[in-house]
């Protein structure tokens, strides 16, 4: 008996770590298709969504962070800029944001040293402390969880460090623990999910697979998807709610599962691309035809599934983009400079359907 | 004080029957319970079309638990199996191009070393079985990805899809394949002098030495065997999945395993290997996700559910008392 719960323990211990890396896969992402332009980091695609300082009162600058942090240069080309990312580049996300990064650091002739933590919390915290021990003086921080840095961050803030963080938010105070959120709208992602399904099918009977639970993405997508719904498609009825873990397998599980227990489900509004492209797995299993009986929406933005979008299985992929060098650094000097950075700042994300899809992937702006 | 002793030990008895029936027909009740209860709640569940899709998911598991079986009956666990299915699946993309054969001379070959190595761990260097397989847990993972460059591969060759979707006489090819290995492996434990060596090695490993019984042989045996089986789940999950995701497939799946030879009441204690009650069992955590998915139940309710299940099995496998 002891040996069987020792063994649940070390391996639930180990699977976590597991878990985080399929959870993480959530965020993928091609540029902004309509837009036209190639896939580099040409920071006139990836404009800010969020309200200009105008709107909304003074941003973030040097004077104002946590009481104030020295004014810095970090194109002299002497001012060590540190970038730490969360999760391996084996994922296309993670590399086309560190690549994004590491090009535009290069293009502006930034003083740049990075490192991965490879999904372990524990060791960007070291990670990141590393980095401040070589004179790293300013961070730009992809955080693999919310609550898990503040180590990290303390040590930064002792130093006077300033920290930028992307992607993922880190708990605390804009302007005090960090200088502000780059990312994607997680709510508009799935809001717009919302009004594509409806204008597929306005009185679709749909299921929704949800990502890993406990994760500020699966609670903003879904939020946003059933607010949505709610609010403009009193018609649409959300017949069934499950998590997929944003995991291909699981999302056809549970998918396979549904199709038996609701034969009238022929809408899937799926988390992200993966459990998307299990869902259709699991509609040609039981005898359907995705994009014909069942119609899918779904979020990120990756190659396979923009190509599906374009083969007409799945009627959009709203993009998570990855491609945050132009704005992390134009964010940066806007903090040294008197412009200031808003709390939050929107990366503008693409929006693959099957007018643009095929051109998209042609064009080489899905990653 | 005579007839209160009688009557304590006439009770004692009665427990002790009823907890024994307990342990050796509680799963087959409980399974019956279950779907008569999921019949009851959606009439539908008893579509062929139904029992098709959980016989399609309920496949893999059952493969990797009959060799989890086997080697809990050494008195050993084997953490490596998810990895090893992520391993099979890795080389999948890479095999294709030799059609279903040679993908499944790969993965299983692969899956036999990974054994091997488990198994030499445990028998020559005598290193505790969940340690053992813990590291190669980790280990054989890594390597996946590496096999696979780390992204998951959509799979195109026609062999190993229709593994993973074809029916013959309207049951899924995969679960024939289980039920077939499944057969072997009953026939394995009670059929063949290796079968009674393995219960004896798992009943007392020193008498097993010193009876001169082939101990390392035995042991290194049943981890190949669990090697192999989670490899073949392995090349099934990618067919039916028709992508191959090293980073992701297999996970849990040593969990779900160890869970469905516990709940089919194969004491962790070694000396006995239950292939009946861990096929019950294997079908019964698969009908209970079902029926709580189908009827949305949530996930976190789910996992309670589950939970609750394993620990009274656990503790109904305990209270057997002296064998």
């Amino acid at each position: 008996m002891y040996s069987f719960f020792r063994a649940k323990a070390v391996s639930a211990a180990v699977v976590t770590a597991g878990l985080c890396l399929s959870a993480t896969a959530c965020t993928n992402s091609g540029d902004d298709s309509s837009s036209g332009k190639s896939a580099d980091n040409t920071a006139a695609a990836q404009q800010v969504a969020s309200p200009s300082a105008s709107a909304t009162g003074p941003g973030c600058t040097y004077q104002t962070y946590g009481g104030g942090v020295p004014k810095l240069d970090i194109t002299d080309g002497k001012t060590v800029v540190g970038f730490s990312q969360s999760e391996s580049t084996s994922n296309p996300f993670r590399a086309t944001e560190t690549k994004s990064i590491t090009d535009q650091a290069k293009k502006l002739g930034v003083k740049l040293i990075q490192r991965n933590a490879n999904a372990d919390v524990n060791t960007q915290n070291s990670q990141i402390e590393d980095m401040i021990a070589q004179g790293a003086k300013v961070l730009i921080v992809a955080p693999e969880n919310s609550d898990g840095l503040g180590p990290a961050l303390a040590k930064a803030k002792a130093k006077k460090i300033p920290v930028l963080t992307i992607d993922r938010t880190v708990t605390g105070t804009a302007c005090t623990d960090y200088i502000a959120f780059i990312g994607s709208n997680f709510y508009g992602q799935a809001q717009i999910a919302a009004d594509d399904l409806a204008a597929a099918n306005s009185k679709a009977h749909v299921a929704i697979l949800t990502g890993s639970p406990g994760n500020n993405v699966t609670t903003d997508r879904t939020k946003g998807f059933q607010d949505q719904v709610k609010a403009k498609y009193p018609n649409v009825k959300i017949v069934a709610s499950q998590t997929g873990n944003f995991a291909q397998a699981d999302g056809q599980k549970v998918m396979e599962q549904l199709l038996q227990a609701h034969p009238d489900i022929d809408a899937v509004y799926a988390e992200n691309d993966e459990m998307a492209l299990g869902a259709i797995q699991a509609i040609k299993s039981a005898g359907k035809t995705p994009g014909k009986d069942v119609k899918i929406v779904t979020i990120d933005g990756i190659q396979q599934m923009v190509q599906d979008v374009a083969d007409g299985l799945a009627v959009a992929d709203i993009e998570t983009n990855p491609r945050f060098g132009p704005l992390a650094f134009q964010s940066l000097q806007d903090f040294y400079g008197t412009t200031g950075v808003q709390p939050k700042v929107i990366i503008k994300d693409g929006h693959f359907t099957a007018d643009n899809a095929k051109q998209a992937l042609s064009q080489g702006l899905v990653y | 004080m005579s007839t209160n002793t009688l009557a304590w030990s006439g009770l004692t008895a009665d427990r002790t029957r009823m907890l024994r029936l307990l342990q050796e027909y509680g799963v087959y009740a409980a399974l019956v319970v279950l779907f008569l209860v999921a019949v009851g709640l959606d009439t539908s569940f008893v579509e062929m079309s139904n029992i098709r899709v959980q016989l399609f998911q309920l496949a893999p598991t059952l493969l990797v638990a009959l060799g989890m079986a086997l080697v809990i009956g050494t008195e050993g666990i084997d953490l490596s199996v998810g990895a090893v299915i992520a391993l099979a699946a890795s080389v999948v993309p890479l095999y294709a191009g030799y059609g279903l054969g040679g993908v499944l001379l790969a993965a299983l070959l692969l899956g036999a070393a990974s054994g091997a190595v488990g198994g030499a761990m445990v028998a020559f260097a005598r290193i505790q079985p969940i340690v053992a397989t813990l590291s190669l847990m980790i280990g054989v993972r890594g390597l996946a990805e590496i096999v696979n460059g780390n992204s998951a591969k959509a799979v195109t060759q026609s062999g190993v899809l229709a593994l993973g979707s074809r029916t013959v006489a309207g049951i899924p090819e995969m679960a024939w394949i289980a039920a077939v290995c499944a057969l072997l492996t009953g026939l394995l434990v009670r059929r063949t002098t290796f079968g009674r060596q393995l219960v004896a090695v798992g009943d007392n490993r020193r008498a097993g030495w010193l009876s001169g019984l082939p101990v390392r042989r035995v042991l290194i045996t049943v981890y190949v065997i669990s090697g192999v089986l989670a490899a073949l789940a392995g090349v099934l999950v990618v067919g039916h999945g028709a992508e191959a995701d090293p980073a992701n497939q297999g996970l849990n799946m040593e969990l779900n395993a160890i869970t469905a030879v516990v709940v089919g009441g194969t004491p962790l204690s070694g000396g006995r290997v239950r292939v009946l009650g861990t096929v019950a069992g294997a079908l019964f955590m698969q009908l209970i996700t079902a029926v709580l998915t189908q009827h949305n139940v949530h996930t976190s309710y789910t996992q309670i559910v589950e939970a609750a299940i394993i620990c009274f099995a656990v503790y109904a496998s305990q209270e057997r008392g002296t064998r």
